[in-house]
């Protein structure tokens, strides 16, 4: 008789031994005790954790031959038989390697006939997700009213995949993963059939090591015992498992914190030579990053941390210096680290990098404390705008918490054009809350708006802006017209680009009216126009003025010549 | 099972699990490329199979081994890129038979992280409960890419990495180079034998050094030289991914140096003036985004980008950062 590795050889036999699955077995006894037993069921679940045993249990129970119950024998024939996995009468089909719709034809032929020995024709299909989409489908009519005789179970890691058409056929159950210290009871009692002899840590670091799975702890305790013997010491256990000392982890994160690059590397050398994966390094690391946010965030996380006492004060001494969002950055960048390991090939580089990165990344400020900033320096240059010049630079505020429209602020934007009124300085809303916006709305902000719009790199707009001449600017009506040749330019997306723009402007929503501005009618000048005349005011003047000067004078005299022409040398000058 | 090197601890373990007939039904052997899994699996397969279950190559089942012609005796390998969901399914008839020579059936499946979802699935039920007898070895270096549920079937046999030095003494006899080569071979190659014997020991042992030189060599200033090495390079292209680990290293090493690290922990001893001139000439944030214009430069690559443009672009940053 070869070997049969522990998870086989104690597989549960009763519904009972399966454990960390109350809920699904007593619901199953009930059903069974009560004579209510549907015809199909879907057992899901992570892996490990009795889906398999637990149909294989449940077809026990109904085929013994001891009468339907809820303890089967394990000594008559027909539990002796589904136990080798022989049964005549209950069939254990691999759903991944009999996928096809062939299959599933065969095996509904073969539900037709009467059980030959036991009460049912049991049909337990592992791994159902794996069927073929038109195998589910050649299923539905039989899963849905099967004959009296045949029972349905179905078992999968991955019921997502399974179409809802099946999965209302059947009742469902959800296995949960099971809890470490119900792994660690079992193990326990198993070490104790088999004579081995382990301490309570050894079997608690093997049971977390399973990670919910009954199935992945008894691999692990076979491997410690093909390593070990019988006598299974601590030290080595957590070697074999693969897992780093929790010392050198806390070292690891100790010289994050403390951001000492050398000895992070020193510790990745550490590492590399007691031969450890990075990648499960990493793994661990995240665990205990972790804890320290969690410690961050509740005083006494109690069972949310799974760590010894020494380690917990541990973490709480590095948790205590530094802020919780330190921690999470740290974390994130882990987690990210953990990816590349995945695919690196060269673990130990990465690793490297990574740490020292950490270790050598400048504090982050937070981001309340970055708006916090903000809005103190939004305070103080509106407070400047009280008393400075009316010349000064304040840009379009607008502040969060006011829901009703912000007054404008007035802008010098328009410092560059011709002179008109300087704007008025604006008062700092909070102190004027009812200010109409109306009341500074001169010719000075039609000019202003152009201005903004040139500002914001829009100058198609801006040109045409200044060709138009304003009608009426009452606040939210904008009346502009527009002359004749430029008018086929101001289309409807110029227009909607520019009643955006005016909102932002204004601050508030602004219909724009655009009228076709004929010739001849009286308008008010555009832009362009009033700065044309401007520039032969200041033509003229500059002539005058020229020609007052004593030298031009003299010079006119001297050489009895005419002026023919005056040409500003530098325009800021005059 | 002593021509292995390496791996005494892994070896002492399947031994005694063949010697206290506590042999499991699944193994999965995993860890890094290269550093002599198959060949420990194929002597375990050899030891479990003989008829004095030691390996003793008299028996027949030993010389059948040998001869690769052992009836009991499968392997699967990736068919192409994959191992697919037939050769599975190829597979389990003759598992399910009773063994020819009556010790078991031993199937070794080498690269398992490269079965299709679907051959995974399909094996998932044989795995877990073979016919008695039977012995399957799963052989993966990135087993985080199997299923858990594939997994959670085998028990887990570690190999790791070999230490350098052990490396180095093979190699320096395997080779016939200088104690000097070796070391560098067997640091470059970071503990694998496939690396290290490998097509790529050429540029390891001759090419690496010019290669270096010149990478350290570029500055902002002068972009012919960067165009030319990018060119350089490009003629290279079956080994543009070796080449990149060989500038990660590098700069690798400079970082180790910045932060004080014993020169034995390098991976370039025999460039250590260049290395120490370098390092102190860039700033430890210099250097990680040398790193990371490489790391870049690996990621394009693994998405098609035109190599040419991939290698200026990197070698750009690299002489920017």
């Amino acid at each position: 008789m070869s070997y049969l590795v522990l998870a086989r050889k104690w597989r549960p036999q009763l519904f009972d031994d399966l454990v960390g699955q109350e809920h699904v077995s007593q619901t199953l006894k009930n059903a069974i005790t009560t004579d209510r037993v549907h015809h199909a069921f879907l057992f899901t679940g992570a892996r490990g954790v009795g889906k398999t045993s637990a149909a294989r249990i449940f077809a026990k129970a109904l085929n013994c031959q001891q009468g339907v119950t809820t303890t089967p024998c394990g000594t008559c024939s027909s539990c002796v038989e589904i136990t080798s996995g022989q049964g005549i009468d209950v069939l254990e089909i691999d759903g991944a390697s009999h996928n096809g719709v062939d299959d599933i034809r065969e095996l509904r032929d073969a539900v037709r006939y009467l059980p030959s020995q036991g009460r049912y024709k049991i049909i337990i299909i592992d791994e159902v997700h794996m069927l073929s989409n038109s195998a589910f489908n050649a299923l539905l009519k039989t899963l849905e009213e099967p004959p009296a005789h045949v029972k349905f179970i179905f078992a999968t890691t991955e019921p997502h995949k399974i179409p809802v058409t099946i999965l209302s056929r059947c009742q469902r159950f959800d296995f949960r993963k099971i809890g470490i210290a119900a792994v660690q009871a079992r193990l326990r009692y198993i070490a104790g059939e088999e004579e081995i002899t382990i301490s309570d840590i050894g079997l608690a670091a093997i049971a977390r090591h399973g990670g919910g799975s009954m199935r992945d702890a008894l691999s692990a305790f076979d491997q410690v015992i093909a390593c070990c013997g019988n006598e299974v010491a601590d030290e080595p256990v957590q070697q074999i498992l693969g897992q780093v000392s929790s010392q050198l982890l806390l070292d690891t994160l100790a010289a994050i914190v403390e951001r000492d690059p050398p000895k992070l590397l020193r510790l990745v050398a550490q590492i590399d030579d007691l031969g450890h994966s990075f990648r499960q390094f990493c793994h661990q690391l995240v665990a205990l990053v972790r804890g320290l946010v969690i410690l961050k965030v509740i005083a006494q996380p109690g069972e949310l941390l799974d760590v010894s006492e020494g380690e917990l004060a541990e973490l709480r001494r590095l948790a205590e210096p530094r802020p919780l969002d330190e921690f999470q950055r740290i974390l994130a960048f882990l987690l990210k680290t953990e990816a590349e390991l995945a695919t690196s090939s060269f673990s130990r580089l990465t690793m490297e990098v990574a740490l020292v990165k950490l270790a050598t990344l400048p504090t982050g400020i937070d981001v309340a404390t970055l708006i916090q900033r903000l809005e103190r320096l939004e305070k103080k240059l509106l407070a400047r705008v009280d008393y400075s010049a009316p010349a000064a630079v304040a840009p379009p505020v607008v502040s969060e918490g006011h829901g009703a429209a912000p007054a404008a602020v007035s802008t010098s934007h328009g410092a560059d054009l011709p002179p008109e009124p300087p704007p008025l300085p604006e008062e700092p809303e909070e102190k004027k809350p009812d200010a109409q916006p109306a009341e500074e709305q001169s010719a000075g902000s039609w000019a202003g708006l152009v201005a903004f719009v040139r500002n914001r790199q829009r100058p198609r707009i801006s040109s045409l802006l200044e060709q138009a001449s304003l009608l009426t600017l009452e606040l939210p009506l904008l009346r502009i017209a527009m002359p004749a040749k430029f008018f086929g330019l101001a289309d409807s997306e110029m227009q909607q680009n520019l009643q955006g723009l005016a909102a932002e402007y204004f601050s508030v929503p602004v219909t724009i009216e655009m009228i076709k501005g004929a010739h001849g009618e009286a308008q008010p000048p555009s832009l362009h126009e009033e700065r044309e005349r401007q520039e032969t005011d200041r033509q003229r003047k500059l002539r005058e003025n020229a020609l007052e000067h004593p030298l031009v004078k003299s010079a006119l005299e001297i050489f009895g010549g005419t002026v023919e022409k005056v040409t500003p040398i530098d325009k800021g000058f005059v | 099972m002593d021509s292995i090197v390496g791996h005494q601890q892994q070896i002492r373990i399947l031994n005694a699990a063949i010697e206290h007939n506590r042999v499991a039904h699944a193994y999965l052997f995993d860890g890094p490329d290269g550093i002599g899994k198959k060949l420990v699996a194929q002597i375990f397969a050899r030891n479990f199979l003989c008829e004095s279950a030691n390996g003793c190559g008299l028996c027949a089942s030993c010389s059948q081994m040998a001869a690769h012609t052992h009836p009991d005796f499968f392997t699967l390998e990736p068919d192409g890129t994959a191992i697919k969901i037939d050769q599975i399914r190829a597979l389990q008839p003759q598992l399910v038979l009773r063994s020819f020579a009556g010790r078991g059936k031993v199937c070794l499946i080498d690269s398992a992280e490269l079965m299709t979802h679907e051959a995974a699935n399909a094996l998932l039920k044989t795995l877990e409960e073979p016919t008695a007898g039977t012995l399957i070895i799963l052989i993966s270096s990135r087993p985080d890419s199997l299923l858990s549920t594939i997994r959670s079937r085998c028990q887990r046999v570690r190999f790791n990495r070999l230490p350098s030095r052990e490396l180095a003494r093979h190699l320096e006899k395997a080779l016939t180079i200088s104690a000097a080569e070796a070391k560098v071979l067997a640091a470059v190659a970071d503990g694998s034998f496939e690396k290290a014997l490998g097509q790529h020991q050429d540029l390891y042992l001759k090419k690496r050094a010019g290669l270096i030189q010149s990478l350290s060599a570029l500055s902002p200033t002068s972009s012919i030289q960067t165009f030319e090495l990018a060119q350089a390079l490009k003629a290279e292209k079956d080994t543009i991914d070796e080449i990149l680990n060989l500038f990660d290293v590098f700069f690798r090493d400079l970082l180790l140096v910045q932060h004080g690290q014993a020169e034995d922990q390098l991976i370039n001893q025999d460039l250590l003036p260049l290395i120490q001139q370098q390092s102190r000439q860039l700033s430890t944030p210099q250097v990680m985004d040398k790193l990371e214009a490489v790391a870049r430069a690996r990621r394009y690559l693994s998405r098609n980008v035109n190599l040419h443009l991939t290698l200026d672009h990197m070698l750009m940053q690299i002489a920017h950062a």
